[in-house]
């Protein structure tokens, strides 16, 4: 009995737990939404400050900068040949025995390659076109089209009903049959 | 009876140095599998081929060394630090014998105009100069995930940080950076 009492007192313990996590979760939440819709760097009266303040101004100059020189770094191009040549470089200080290698030997003439997502991004456009067609194919195999034309064929004589309910039949008929 | 001594000695040496080769062959692994992403790290952080080479293979070598050529536990954590470092400290030495030119170099300082504003070599050397003088930590993220284009999951893993401090401290580094150039260009003007 004593066991019992002491799950059941766990239980509604962790429950008002998970209670209290969760309404803490939904405060962050909803304090997170509030401050970054009033706080963002778009909003107006953040514009108009950026547009007054010289401070504001020549520090958001000052990190564009920044980031300018960091794509810049990051856009300049090595010569192709610069892996090789510190592979080359790098295998020439290990022992002998590695340097001997066969895989030492493929190390010393390797080229920069690009990587997979990078080699397959020129066929995502088709592969999207024909991911579509499939998709097509497959609503029409299920009979989805078919089935929205007795959809929408059941609609309109409800709402056919509904006016000749409503505003009377002779009405209906004529809104309808135009 | 030497014959037979010269045999077993060539034989002793190619067992002793196949099982080096097979002992540390993971070296080369590690070669092939992270050269790439290294040598793209050290040429945006130093822009000089011949000093990524030297960086490259002070980085392996102190691999091939480590706790008397041992495998660490994590390569590539290992490989990017030390990497970084080498290149921090090749970046410092540049700094260090500008200063000592100074004087040569004050008549070839980039004046402030418009065309110099978006000299990208210009604006590149200022970074670089000042991305040597950063602290140690807000350095390591702004060249793992800047130049080294990792995640911010990986930089944390790489220097045993979480993901959110990695954040901040990139944060910080961006900051800093922006008022030491601010400050370098308002000097110039």
């Amino acid at each position: 009995m004593i066991s019992i009492n002491k799950n059941k007192g766990t239980a509604f313990r962790s429950k008002s737990q998970n209670g209290s996590s969760n309404t803490c979760r939904q405060i962050r939440t909803w304090l997170h939404k509030a401050i970054s819709s009033r706080c963002h760097l778009g909003s107006n009266w953040v514009q108009n400050h950026i547009a007054n303040c010289p401070r504001c101004h020549r520090r958001l100059v000052n990190v564009g900068r920044v980031h300018l020189a960091l794509s810049a770094m990051k856009s300049q191009p090595h010569k192709l040949d610069l892996l090789m040549r510190a592979n080359a470089q790098a295998i020439g200080v290990l022992k002998h025995s590695l340097r001997r290698a066969p895989k030492a030997q493929k190390l010393r003439v390797m080229l920069p390659e690009p990587k997979l997502f990078e080699r397959c991004s020129k066929y995502m456009h088709s592969a999207a076109n024909v991911a579509a067609c499939i998709a097509i194919l497959l609503l029409m195999k299920i009979g989805i089209f078919s089935s929205m034309d007795t959809f929408q064929t059941k609609g309109q004589k409800v709402i056919e009903q509904y006016y000749a309910s409503q505003v009377g039949e002779d009405l209906a008929d004529e809104v309808f049959s135009a | 009876m030497f014959g037979k001594a010269v045999s077993y000695e060539l034989i002793w040496d190619f067992t002793v140095s196949g099982t080096v080769d097979e002992r540390q062959r993971w070296i080369l692994s590690a070669m092939q599998s992270h050269g790439q992403e290294l040598v793209t790290m050290l040429w945006r952080i130093l822009g000089n081929e011949q000093d990524v080479c030297d960086a490259y293979q002070n980085t392996f070598l102190q691999l091939a060394h480590y706790k008397g050529g041992q495998k660490p536990e994590h390569i590539k954590a290992y490989i990017f630090r030390v990497a970084s470092n080498a290149a921090a400290s090749m970046l410092r030495h540049r700094v260090v014998e500008k200063k000592r030119l100074s004087t040569a170099i004050v008549t070839r300082k980039c004046t402030i105009s418009p065309v110099n504003e978006l000299d990208s070599k210009c604006l590149q050397e200022t970074l670089r100069c000042y991305i040597a003088q950063l602290p140690g930590h807000l350095r390591n993220v702004i060249m793992l995930r800047d130049l080294a284009e990792l995640s911010y999951a990986q930089v944390g893993r790489i220097l045993d940080i979480s993901a959110a401090t990695a954040r901040v401290y990139r944060c910080k580094a961006i900051q800093l950076l922006a008022v030491w150039m601010g400050r370098e260009r308002e000097e110039r003007i």
